[in-house]
């Protein structure tokens, strides 16, 4: 006999107010049904209310932990329709401040992650980590959150000594692979919880388009940071892990892997910043003069692609349009196929693999 | 233009795209959605979203759909002129494209587009209100009240 069960919007097994209504077969889920929109906020149309600087403050809120990439993309849309160019030294520092917050999210998961498996000592190890991040997010912009680091045409702050940084890199990557990735990868707690679990099949993650760790872990080798550079990638080397899985495991895997090659990355664009301005013409620019004009952005975020659409009419001081596609939005839908076939007490943690944002997707 | 040509015009040597910062636009007369669905699918392009724009006055609609062909982001424009309930009407590809369902949901949700072809399931952003609505029409904000400040 099947019976539905319904988890959430307010349930201890979820992280965000999002509600799955599955339908089981003894303790086997035999379908599930996402529901969202319990906390919409309207973030687009009040967007629309607010002018081109306040804008940047307010879309910085759409995302507590990737809120600078969200201002990144806005910023990147809005200085191709002023058409500024930024300068070297702000590109380097926009991937530093993009990478520490990669970093910050990824260890912030697998904090999360370990505590779903009742693995609560490596909870704390990952959160004591990620302190270490966000000690350091906070010495350059001077918050643990909402950095207000981007502006159009560059970064508000500067970092006075960039190689001070490389040290706090090479520990966090000591750690982690002293530490975590070992644990993760080889302990029977990790690994019975892991392995096989949560299966998003290679054709799933395509059809759902789905994006960032999760599409990486189900096989789909796909990076906007190799195959579309913005800011200083393209002057960096570093290489995109992909598994071919699917499963809780591999997901665990690609975001462990990443973390390592965001120290890769901190350390090339830490130790090669050039000198120089950190705005484009002093930050001095006139947004009535842009003639009415739709620009796009994407950036590559903790948690996949993130898409800004902004567009502007003639002579206004406020966007006519600001339309934000964020990753969890993509990669939602695709918890419906990871659920099915499961166990009940596996949900929690399956939903938790795609590190699911439910501010993001309730912009 | 069916989705054999779309695609064989994506796959030619001379790319039929205009580049705007960016993004490589498509523009044909009588596009239809279901054939360039059919035409990404073929081509093995990723969804990314459709961003809908309402345009000023009594124009209509303006939805730009968006793909990403090898990080290369593709965009096709579709408009629906006039803003009667029967002008808001444009063909759903959720059974050849799986990904576009929470964005046609938004979309429908947000504008009171109407996707044809498909049903819709209990609506994303407001639980028990009614579908289909032009949001931006019916949750306007009100003027502000005046508040007497104490002398």
């Amino acid at each position: 006999m099947s019976y539905k069960i319904p988890m959430g919007p307010y349930h201890p097994g979820l992280e965000e107010p999002y509600k799955l209504d599955m339908i089981c077969d003894g303790e086997t889920v035999t379908d599930a049904r996402l529901h969202i929109g319990f906390n919409f906020r309207g973030i687009e149309h009040l967007a629309e209310t607010r002018n081109y600087v306040q804008v940047i403050a307010l879309m910085e809120r759409v995302c507590g932990i990737c809120s600078f990439i969200h201002t990144l993309t806005l910023c990147q849309a809005m200085e191709k329709l002023t058409g500024f160019e930024t300068p070297p030294r702000a590109k380097y520092i926009r991937v530093v401040m993009a990478e520490l917050e990669r970093l910050h999210s990824h260890v912030l998961w697998a904090g999360i992650a370990a505590k779903l498996m009742g693995f609560k000592t490596m909870f704390m190890t990952c959160f004591e980590l990620r302190e270490k991040v966000m000690d350091v997010l906070q010495a350059i912009s001077g918050n643990r959150v909402n950095y207000s680091m981007n502006c159009v045409g560059g970064v508000n702050r500067d970092i006075a000594d960039p190689a001070a940084l490389v040290e706090m890199v090479d520990e966090l990557e000591r750690e982690m692979v002293k530490k975590v990735i070992p644990i993760f990868t080889t302990s029977a707690t990790a690994l019975s919880r892991c392995a096989g679990i949560g299966v998003l099949t290679h054709e799933k993650a395509l059809s759902c388009a789905a994006v960032g760790p999760v599409a990486r872990a189900s096989g789909v080798n796909q990076d906007l940071r190799r195959d579309a550079p913005y800011a200083a990638y393209e002057e960096m080397n570093f290489e995109v892990p992909v598994q071919p899985d699917g499963d809780v495991k591999a997901r665990l895997l690609v975001r462990a892997l990443e973390i390592l090659e965001s120290c890769k990355i901190l350390r090339q664009a830490l130790t090669k910043m050039p000198p120089g301005e950190l705005v484009c013409g002093d930050g001095k620019f006139n947004f009535l003069k842009v003639v009415m004009k739709t620009a796009t952005s994407r950036v590559e975020a903790p948690r996949g692609e993130v898409f800004y659409s902004v567009s502007w009419r003639d002579g206004s001081r406020n966007p006519a349009r600001v339309h934000v596609r964020t990753p969890t939005f993509a990669n939602m839908p695709a918890i419906r196929y990871m659920v099915m076939g499961a166990r009940l007490a596996d949900t929690p943690l399956i939903q938790a693999s795609i590190d699911p944002c439910y501010s993001c997707t309730d912009r | 233009m069916s989705s054999v040509e779309i695609t064989a015009e994506m796959l030619a040597p001379s790319e039929p795209y205009q580049e705007d910062n960016g993004v490589y636009w498509f523009s044909y007369d009588g596009l239809k959605v279901r054939e360039l669905a059919k035409a990404m699918n073929a081509v093995q392009a990723r969804f990314v979203t459709i961003t809908t724009y309402q345009l000023p006055k009594d124009e209509g609609f303006r939805l730009e759909y968006h793909w990403d062909l090898n990080g290369r982001l593709l965009g096709f424009t579709f408009n629906l002129q006039g803003s009667s309930i029967e002008s808001r009407k444009i063909e759903s590809i959720w059974d050849l494209c799986e990904a576009v369902d929470w964005i046609e949901r938004e979309v429908h949700e947000e504008y009171g587009i109407e996707f044809t072809g498909r049903e819709y399931e209990p609506l994303l952003l407001r639980p028990g209100d009614t579908p289909g609505v032009n949001m931006r029409e019916t949750a306007a904000p009100a003027p502000a009240k005046q508040v007497e400040v104490a002398k």
